[in-house]
C-alpha cells in the first residue's frame, strides 16, 4: 500500500530517528510512504496564531501537493505537523471566507477545500494496519520493557483534530501492547511539556517538564513513548537540568514510537540514529537485550 | 516569435537528413576534419582577411601594426580627461594593489593579492561581475584524467588552434596551471557536474583531442563567476569593489613605474584619483565594437578600455589582427540576434547543414575554421538558410541530440537555451537552431609574461585583454581557464610586488597621456575622437539628430 | 568620438519593417517597434544604459524588469533583454535592490544546516507567500528552495536554485525580508565544495603536475620549431583524437605524454 506522507523539516535534520524508522518499519508492514515531491515547513507554531491567515500559506499549501498527487490521505508523523496540517484542513473545510481568501491569494495554486484527510501514523496503524497484523509482525517482542506513553498536547488539542479524545484515547497504549511491550498508565500523558515557552518561560517550561516526567517515573516506566522532535527537545535533551534544578529525582530516557516500532520489528538498529535520543536509550534497549551491543 | 511556414518547410529537409545522420554519428563516421591546407583554403573566408576591414597604427609603441579599424580608431584617439585639469598630489583613494575589472580574471587576481596580504581595490564599470566571464557557457579545459590525458596534449591543441604562433610559455603556463586551477574551483564550491562517484563529466570542444572540457551544466561561467564572487564578499574587510567605476587613466610616477588609476564614477561624473602599488589590468574583451558590423555575444561594457589605457602608458599590443568569430550565434528570432549558442551542442553531437538539409563541415573544427566554413556555405556556395530578416544562416541541428542521447537530454543539457526558445515558441529539441557567426573575442591584446608582468613596472595584465596566449584563434573552454590561471598569478605577483620592502612610488604623473597626446597631434590622428569608449552607442541616428545640446550646462547633460 | 555612425546593432532596428506599438516606461509613453526587447525598445526611444544592462544575453541578472498588463492585476517580470515588448506594457527595471548578505568564512564554515540557519536566521520567517516563485525572471522554485533549506536538504537546494542569476527581484518582494539568492549562493557552495564528493583523478593530475611529470614533454614541445608542431598536431599517432561517443573508458594507444 503507498501512502502520501509529509515528513517536516525537524525529521529531515534532527529527528531523523523518528522518520527512518517510520519508513523502515511501515516498509515491513507493507506500507511505502510516499514523501511528497515538494512541500515546505508546516509553519508549526505560527499557524496557531488566531488571525493570521498568511501563516495558513505553508500548511494549505502543502496540502494542495497531496491533492495534485491524486492523493486523499496524507500521513505524517510528527505531532506539530500533524496538528499544524490538520487544523489548516479543519479551516479550509469549515470556513469558507477564509477558504475563499486563501484559494484567492493562492492564484497561482489550484482551488483546496480540504478534500485530504491528514492522518497520523499511530492512526494510519491503527485503521490500515490494524493490531493484529501489528501484533503478527512483531520479531522481537519488548517483553519486560516498561514504556508509558506520551500524548502531550498537539496529538490531542483541539478536539476537533485529536487523533482520540484526549480523556479516552487508547490508541498509543494498544500501540505499545501490540509490540509486546509493558504498559504503564501514564497519568501525565496529556500534559503539556512546556513547548515553545522554553524560550519565552524558561523557568515555567523546565518544571512543567520536570512533573510530567516524574509522574511516568513514579508510575515505574523505563522509557516514556513520545512522537514529537519539539516535546524530546524539552523531555529528552533537557534532563540534565530538569535532575539539577528542577526537582526531577532521576532520569528517565525517551524514545519515538517508530523507534518502539523498528525495534520490536526486528529492524537494523543502526536505522534507529540512537545518538540523536536521550543518552540512557541505547544503553536501556542494550540491557534488556533488545538491541545488540554495537562498538561506538 | 516561433519559425514562420517558409522556414517551417525548410526544415522538413533538415528531418528528411537526420536519421541517416544520426546512423553515422553513432557509429562514429564524422566529416573528416580538414587538412592544414584544407584549413588554409576556407580560412579565406574569414573576416580577418579582409584587407579593407584594417589599417596600420600610426602612433604608439605598436606604430605599423595593421588591426581593425574600430580598434585603431580607439588606439587612436584623444583622452577623456586634461591631464591638466587632474591633481595628482593628493590621491583620493590609496591601496596596495589596483584590479581594474570585475570580471573572472579582476575577481581571481584580487583574491590572489589579497591572499599575499595585499588591500585590494576592485574598481569596474558595471557591476561586479557583469562580464564575458558570466556567460561563458560550454566549459573550463583543462587536463584532469590521467589515463587518457596530460598538459602534453592540452599544449598540442591550443597551438595547433592557434595557428602555432602562440607564446609557447604563456601556453605552458596555461596547461600546467590548469588542473590546480579546477581544484580552486572544486575547493571553493563551484558545482560541476559531476558522476555521483565524484568524477568530472567531460567532453569535446572544437580542436580538443581530448574530452577536458569540464562544465556546470550550460552556465559553466555564471557559476565560477558567481562562486569567486562570494568569496570575494567574504573577504569585504581587504578586498573593496567600486562598481559602475571605470578606469579612464593609468597612472605613472616619476619612475615609470605603474601607481594607479583614474577612475571614472559614472553616476556622479567625477574623476577620482587612485594610488595604488601594483596594478591589474583585467577589462577583458571588445565584442562591443562590433568589427566590420557583426553582431556580437559579448557583454555591453566589452569596449577594448584596457588595451587602450595600457598603449598610451606604452605596453605593445599582439595578436590583434585576429579577432574570434563565434561559428554559433544566433541569427533568428531576431530577438536573440548574437546570443551565443554554446560548442557543447557540437560537442555533444548535433551536427551543422545547409539550406539542402547536408552536413557541410566536421562540427569540431577550430573556432575560426569552422565559422569561415559557415560564412562561405553562406556566401560562395549559396546554401544558407535565408532568415525572414533578410539575412542568411546555417542549422544547428539540436534534435538529433534527443536521437543520439535519449529524449529529455537537450532541456537537460542545456536549459538555459532551452527556455530561451521556449519564450519564443520555439521547442529546440524538435526544431533545430539557426545559427550565424558572432563576434565572440579579441584573441589579441596587450603583451605580458607568463606572471602577468608587463613592461611597465607595477603593470600586471591578467585574461581577455592580454594577447599571446592564443595565438591566432582560441579553443572553447580555454578563456575560462586564461582568465584563472593569469587572474590567480597576476593578483599574487602584483600582491607580492606591492608588499615587498622597498615598494615605494615617486610623483604620480600622466606625463604619459601628454606624450600620447602630442604624437596623436603630430601625427594629425584622432583630434575627433575620445577613448576609452566605457560603453557602446545604441541610440538611433533619427533620435541623435534631435540630440542637439551643444553646451551641457549645469544639472543638465 | 566620431559622429558618423552608431556602431552596430542600430542596424538590426532598421531592419525590421514591424509595428509600432505604445509602451510605458516609467509612466511615460513610447512608440516602438513590437519585434523588439524592452531593452533594444529603451534605447530605441533614446534611453542609454548605464544601469539596467549587462550581459544582454539573460545570464547576468542586471536587467530585472518588472511590468503591468493593461488588463490584469498580475505583475508580470521579465528581463529586459530577454522580453518582447507587448501593447500598451506599464514598465519599469528595478536594476538594483538592497539585500543582506552574511559575511561567512567559508573555510572554517562546516557542512551542516545550522552554519546556514546561523548566518540568516530570517529563513524562519518565511510564511510560503510564494511571491519570490512568481516573481521570478528564471522560473526559479525560489519557496521550494527555501524550503528545502529550511530542511538541511542542500543538494535539493543547488538543484532547485541553479539556474538563478541574482537578479535581487525575489528579496524585493519577500515579506520575511530575506534575500534568499544569497542564501543559496552560500548553500550552493557548501554543497559544492564540502559534501558533494570531490575528483579523485583531478586531485591525482594536480599531485604529478607538482611532481613535474610532464615537464620533459612540454619542454620538447616549447622548443619544437613549427614544421614539427604541425607534424605532432596532425599526426594521427602523437594526437590520437578521443572518439565523440566514448566515455571515460577509451585509452589513447600512444601513453608516452601521459
Amino acid at each position: 500500500m503507498k501512502v502520501s506522507y509529509y515528513p517536516g523539516c525537524t525529521l529531515k535534520t534532527k529527528a531523523r530517528n523518528l522518520e527512518d524508522t517510520a519508513i523502515g518499519a511501515l516498509a515491513v508492514l507493507g506500507v511505502e510512504l510516499v514523501e511528497l515531491p515538494r512541500w515546505n515547513c508546516c509553519g508549526a507554531v505560527t499557524s496557531l496564531a488566531q488571525d493570521d491567515l498568511l501563516h495558513m500559506l505553508a500548511p494549505v499549501r502543502d496540502l494542495i501537493r497531496a491533492k495534485e498527487q491524486g492523493s486523499d490521505k496524507l500521513v505524517t508523523i510528527c505531532s506539530m505537523c500533524y496538528n499544524t496540517l490538520a487544523r489548516a484542513n479543519l479551516l479550509m473545510r469549515n470556513d469558507a471566507e477564509k477558504r475563499d481568501a486563501l484559494n484567492r491569494f493562492m492564484d497561482e495554486e489550484p482551488d483546496y477545500a480540504g478534500e485530504v484527510e491528514v492522518i497520523h501514523l499511530l492512526n494510519f496503524i491503527r485503521d490500515e494496519v490494524g493490531w493484529d497484523k501489528l501484533r503478527a509482525a512483531v520479531r522481537r517482542p519488548l517483553t519486560g520493557l516498561r514504556v508509558a506513553p506520551y500524548y502531550g498536547c498537539t496529538l490531542v488539542r483541539p478536539a476537533e483534530v485529536a487523533i482520540e479524545p484526549a480523556v479516552d484515547a487508547t490508541v498509543f497504549e494498544k500501540f505499545i501492547e501490540a509490540l509486546g511491550a509493558q504498559l504503564v498508565h501514564n497519568p501525565g500523558a496529556f500534559d503539556c511539556c512546556g513547548s515553545y515557552q522554553i524560550l519565552s518561560h524558561p523557568k515555567q517550561a523546565l518544571a512543567a517538564s520536570a512533573e510530567l516526567l516524574g509522574k511516568a517515573k513514579n508510575k515505574g516506566a523505563d522509557v516514556l513513548a513520545l512522537s514529537c522532535p519539539l516535546c524530546d527537545y524539552n523531555l529528552g535533551k533537557r534532563q540534565n537540568e530538569l535532575v539539577a534544578d528542577h526537582g526531577l529525582e532521576s532520569k528517565l530516557p525517551t524514545i519515538y514510537f517508530t523507534q518502539l516500532l523498528a525495534v520490536a520489528l526486528g529492524l537494523d538498529s543502526s536505522l534507529c540514529h540512537f545518538e540523536l535520543n536521550h543518552e540512557g536509550t541505547r544503553s536501556l534497549l542494550e540491557e534488556r537485550n533488545l538491541i545488540s551491543t554495537v562498538a561506538v | 516569435m516561433p519559425y514562420p511556414q517558409a522556414l517551417k518547410e525548410l526544415i522538413k529537409k533538415v528531418e528528411a537528413t537526420r536519421p541517416e545522420r544520426v546512423a553515422r554519428k553513432k557509429k562514429g563516421e564524422e566529416v573528416p576534419f580538414m587538412s592544414l591546407d584544407e584549413r588554409a583554403a576556407t580560412l579565406q573566408f574569414h573576416p580577418d582577411v579582409k584587407e579593407e576591414g584594417r589599417r596600420a597604427l600610426l602612433v604608439g609603441p605598436s606604430k605599423g601594426y595593421r588591426l581593425a579599424h574600430e580598434y585603431a580608431d580607439l588606439l587612436e584617439a584623444m583622452p577623456r580627461v586634461d591631464p591638466d585639469k587632474v591633481d595628482l598630489s593628493t590621491p583620493h583613494i590609496e591601496t596596495d594593489v589596483l584590479v581594474i575589472g570585475g570580471g573572472g580574471a579582476g575577481t581571481a587576481a584580487a583574491l590572489l593579492a589579497q591572499e599575499q596580504g595585499a588591500k585590494v581595490l576592485v574598481a569596474t564599470k558595471l557591476r561586479h561581475g557583469d562580464a564575458n566571464t558570466m556567460m561563458a557557457e560550454g566549459g573550463i579545459q583543462g587536463c584532469s584524467k590521467g589515463h587518457k590525458d596530460s598538459p602534453y596534449y592540452h599544449y598540442l591543441d591550443v597551438m595547433g588552434g592557434g595557428h602555432f604562433v602562440n607564446v609557447p610559455e604563456l601556453v605552458e603556463t596555461l596547461v600546467t596551471e590548469a588542473p590546480d586551477v579546477l581544484q580552486w574551483l572544486e575547493h571553493l564550491g563551484m558545482n560541476f557536474s559531476k558522476f555521483p562517484d565524484g568524477r568530472l563529466k567531460t567532453m569535446h570542444g572544437g580542436g580538443t583531442s581530448r574530452k577536458r572540457m569540464h562544465y556546470a551544466a550550460d552556465i559553466t561561467g555564471a557559476e565560477i563567476m558567481r562562486t569567486i564572487r562570494d568569496e570575494a564578499r567574504n573577504r569585504a574587510a581587504d578586498i573593496t569593489v567600486l562598481e559602475f567605476s571605470p578606469a579612464v587613466e593609468l597612472i605613472l610616477d616619476d619612475q615609470g613605474k605603474c601607481a594607479g588609476a583614474l577612475l571614472y564614477n559614472m553616476e556622479t561624473e567625477e574623476y577620482l584619483v587612485v594610488r595604488a602599488k601594483a596594478v591589474v589590468m583585467a577589462t577583458g574583451g571588445s565584442g562591443r565594437l562590433h568589427v566590420q558590423s557583426f553582431m556580437t555575444t559579448n557583454h555591453y561594457g566589452a569596449t577594448f578600455d584596457g588595451v587602450v589605457m595600457a598603449y598610451r602608458a606604452g605596453v605593445p599590443v599582439c595578436f590583434l589582427h585576429t579577432i574570434q568569430y563565434h561559428p554559433t550565434g544566433v541569427v533568428f528570432p531576431e530577438q536573440a540576434e548574437g546570443i551565443l549558442i554554446t560548442e557543447k551542442f557540437r560537442g555533444i553531437g548535433a551536427n551543422l547543414v545547409n539550406v539542402e538539409g547536408n552536413q557541410f563541415v566536421n562540427e569540431r573544427e577550430p573556432r575560426d575554421v569552422e565559422a569561415a566554413a559557415i560564412i562561405k556555405e553562406c556566401t560562395k556556395k549559396g546554401l544558407g538558410v535565408p532568415t525572414p530578416t533578410g539575412r542568411f544562416g546555417v542549422w544547428l541541428d539540436s534534435p538529433m541530440i534527443e536521437d543520439l542521447h535519449g529524449p529529455g537530454t537537450v532541456e537537460k543539457e542545456f536549459p538555459g537555451k532551452h527556455i530561451l526558445y521556449e519564450r519564443f515558441g520555439i521547442d529546440i529539441s524538435k526544431e533545430p537552431m539557426l545559427i550565424y557567426p558572432t563576434l565572440h573575442y579579441q584573441n589579441g591584446g596587450l603583451e605580458y609574461q607568463s606572471d602577468g608582468s608587463t613592461r611597465i613596472a607595477g603593470l600586471y595584465v591578467a585574461g581577455e585583454v592580454g594577447g599571446g596566449v592564443h595565438g591566432e584563434n582560441r579553443l572553447m573552454g580555454n578563456s575560462l581557464l586564461d582568465i584563472l590561471v593569469f587572474g590567480r598569478l597576476a593578483g599574487a605577483a602584483a600582491g607580492v610586488y606591492a608588499k615587498a620592502k622597498g615598494a615605494s612610488l615617486g610623483k604620480l604623473s600622466l606625463d604619459h597621456v601628454r606624450v600620447f597626446t602630442k604624437e596623436l597631434q603630430e601625427s594629425k590622428v584622432g583630434a575627433d575622437r575620445v577613448s576609452p569608449l566605457l560603453l557602446p552607442d545604441y541610440t538611433l541616428l533619427d533620435t541623435k539628430s534631435r540630440q542637439l545640446t551643444s553646451h551641457y550646462v549645469g544639472s543638465l547633460r | 568620438m566620431s559622429t558618423t555612425a552608431p556602431i552596430g546593432e542600430d542596424k538590426i532596428v532598421a531592419k525590421v519593417t514591424s509595428k509600432h506599438v505604445p509602451i510605458y516606461v516609467m509612466g511615460k509613453r513610447y512608440d516602438v517597434p513590437d519585434s523588439l526587447t524592452i531593452m533594444k525598445a529603451m534605447e530605441y526611444a533614446g534611453y542609454k544604459f548605464i544601469r539596467g544592462c549587462g550581459c544582454r544575453g539573460g545570464i547576468c541578472g542586471a536587467c530585472g524588469t518588472v511590468y503591468k498588463k493593461p488588463d490584469d492585476y498580475k505583475i508580470h517580470v521579465g528581463l529586459a533583454c530577454q522580453t518582447v515588448v507587448q501593447e500598451g506594457m506599464h514598465l519599469t527595471q528595478i536594476p538594483f535592490y538592497p539585500a543582506t548578505r552574511t559575511v561567512f568564512d567559508y573555510e572554517q564554515t562546516p557542512a551542516v544546516a545550522e552554519a546556514v540557519f546561523k548566518a540568516y536566521p530570517e529563513l524562519f520567517r518565511c510564511v510560503a507567500c510564494n511571491a519570490c516563485t512568481k516573481i521570478c525572471p528564471m522560473d526559479v522554485p525560489v519557496m521550494d528552495y527555501v524550503a528545502a533549506i529550511k530542511r538541511g536538504d542542500f543538494e535539493k537546494a543547488t538543484e532547485l536554485s541553479f539556474d538563478c542569476i541574482q537578479c535581487g527581484l525575489c528579496a524585493s518582494r519577500c515579506m520575511a525580508e530575506m534575500a534568499q539568492y544569497h542564501i543559496a549562493q552560500m548553500v550552493r557552495r557548501i554543497y559544492g565544495g564540502k559534501i558533494k564528493p570531490k575528483a579523485t583523478h583531478l586531485a591525482v593530475m594536480v599531485d604529478n603536475v607538482k611532481a613535474g611529470k610532464f615537464k620533459d614533454g612540454l619542454e620538447q614541445l616549447k622548443k619544437a620549431d613549427v614544421a614539427t608542431l604541425k607534424q605532432l598536431y596532425m599526426s594521427k599517432d602523437a594526437r590520437e583524437i578521443e572518439p565523440n561517443m566514448s566515455e571515460d573508458e577509451w585509452v589513447p594507444t600512444n601513453n608516452a605524454y601521459l
